[in-house]
């Protein structure tokens, strides 16, 4: 069965999808790089967006690239391929795969058990789950961002509140996971999740104070990759 | 767009222009008037910018969906099996809708931070908690754009495809080279490394963020600590806290700003 799901035909599918989503994202990159241009805005930082972005995905790209891995065992690779390119995200998929992979009697996910129709349910259910964020983003996204954009257009105080809130819900989002850190140190879950936090938020003040302070400004683009990057090598050191 | 891009690049020397004291009445009034005409063609430029991204985002989405949806049915006659709709539907009412409501709180949350251009590419590629909003946010903080600007737009829409693109060339080069990569990194030394990748993310953001307004980052870090503490069975409901803890920081952000604070910290 794995053969077959590692076979030719499903490589072309999938990697036919990724390419097309590979192509709207240039469009999109070229237009809003026009746009910033027509707006006024510097080439500079324009470019410094696009640098910052490219590296800081790298690492994140490898971590989701071992979940293809961890997938690519029962589901094949060119699936799982197409689903952590695609809308997947890397907590998700694994999980989905495994409740379809009971719901469709086989136990769980596994190779050896995987029948031609099981994999066609569980690929189903897979797109299925997560396909609502685009539903919404297909049919609210220009009523949404229109609405919010006539609230911050009211005035300078309410445009200034707007990107007060936008920071605000950025430290509870990472607030809660730092939470979960600190709660899981302290209930004997292992503390290294938490080192690495703070170990890579150690660095990152370096990069900072070097960027700010002695006017190294390029190690901006590379502050968060390489906080990252010395965080996680301390877990492998622990 | 290169045309209208020319016609917008010489706004700010108009503007200097204008405030040149040599220049007669006259001369200052037709440059005004040049200068209004500027600002409307720029307006102009960015709302069939921003038309465009909804038409391409809404063609790009609904396609993308298609083929998602149609891909598992393909793949089925391929291999002679169609989906069990019944098994589909059963595991749908069993797992999908924690995803579902997870997925309506998403829009409302992240289109608000990635704006039109950025919230379509995003839901489309996927990983949002794990790569795109961090992503988007720092992008944002280097260029210091403010949201609801059409800058912080742009930013955001660069960032998020940019982004997307890495992820696409990371994935397809490591499907690529498979075979040779499995080992390295799946081996026993580097695993603890890759099990870490978003603590070692949201550390690095922490420091940018709260850095900016340690007090108001303050509250919403104990209260979390506090109930993962108390509660440990919600370690695996992290995402679902996200909305509670943001909420609960924009309240104190609120106050704060009401209070004048806020306006010249965050």
């Amino acid at each position: 069965m794995l053969k077959e799901l590692n076979s030719p035909f499903l490589y072309l599918i999938c990697g036919g999808i990724i390419a097309f989503v590979a192509v709207v994202c240039v469009i999109f990159l070229v237009r809003a790089y026009r746009a910033g241009i027509a707006v006024g805005m510097d080439r500079a930082k324009l470019k410094r967006a696009i640098t910052s972005s490219i590296t800081f995905s790298i690492l994140p790209s490898v971590g989701i690239l071992l979940g293809v891995i961890a997938l690519s065992g029962s589901l094949g690779t060119p699936w799982p391929w197409l689903r952590l390119s695609v809308i997947g995200a890397l907590h998700y998929e694994t999980q989905v795969a495994e409740a379809a992979a009971e719901q469709v009697g086989i136990g769980g996910l596994s190779a050896s058990s995987m029948t031609p129709k099981a994999f066609a349910t569980i690929a189903l259910l897979m797109s299925i789950c997560i396909m609502w964020g685009m539903v919404l983003s297909l049919f609210f996204n220009k009523r949404y961002t229109k609405q919010l954009n006539r609230q911050s257009g009211r005035g300078s105080g309410s445009r200034n509140f707007a990107d007060s809130a936008m920071s605000a819900m950025f430290i509870g989002l990472v607030s809660a996971y730092i939470g979960n850190y600190i709660g899981g140190t302290v209930r004997g879950r292992g503390m290294t999740p938490l080192i690495v936090c703070l170990v890579s938020a150690c660095v990152m003040a370096i990069f900072t104070w070097l960027s700010e302070k002695k006017h190294m400004e390029v190690l901006e683009s590379f502050s968060i990759a390489g906080s990252m990057l010395i965080g996680m090598l301390a877990a492998v050191l622990l | 767009m290169r045309r209208e891009s020319r016609q917008t690049d010489h706004l700010p020397k108009n503007t200097s222009k204008v405030t040149t004291p040599v220049v007669s009445s006259d001369t200052r009034r037709l440059a005004a008037g040049q200068v209004e005409t500027d600002r409307e063609v720029s307006t102009d430029n960015l709302s069939r910018y921003t038309e465009g991204t909804h038409m391409i985002g809404r063609i790009a989405t609904l396609i993308t969906l298609a083929m998602l949806i149609g891909a598992p049915f393909v793949i089925g006659l391929y291999l002679g099996a169609l989906p069990d709709l019944g098994a589909a539907a059963k595991a749908f009412l069993a797992v999908g809708l924690v995803w579902t409501v997870s997925s309506v709180v998403e829009f409302l949350v992240y289109t608000p931070m990635l704006g039109s251009g950025g919230g379509y590419l995003a839901f489309i590629s996927g990983n949002l908690i794990n790569m795109k909003i961090p992503c988007a946010m720092n992008a944002r903080e280097i260029v210091g754009t403010k949201t609801g600007t059409p800058e912080n737009e742009i930013v955001s829409t660069l960032s998020i495809a940019a982004s997307s693109l890495v992820t696409i060339l990371v994935l397809a080069v490591g499907v690529l080279l498979l075979v040779p990569l499995q080992p390295i990194l799946q081996s026993e030394m580097l695993a603890p490394a890759f099990d870490n990748v978003v603590p070692a993310l949201f550390g690095a953001m922490a420091y940018q963020y709260y850095r900016k307004n340690w007090k108001l980052a303050l509250v919403p870090l104990v209260l979390m600590s506090l109930l993962f503490i108390a509660v440990p069975s919600l370690a695996s409901q992290t995402s679902i806290l996200i909305l509670p803890a943001g909420a609960i920081t924009i309240a104190l952000a609120w106050l704060q700003f009401r209070s004048g604070e806020g306006r010249s910290r965050l």
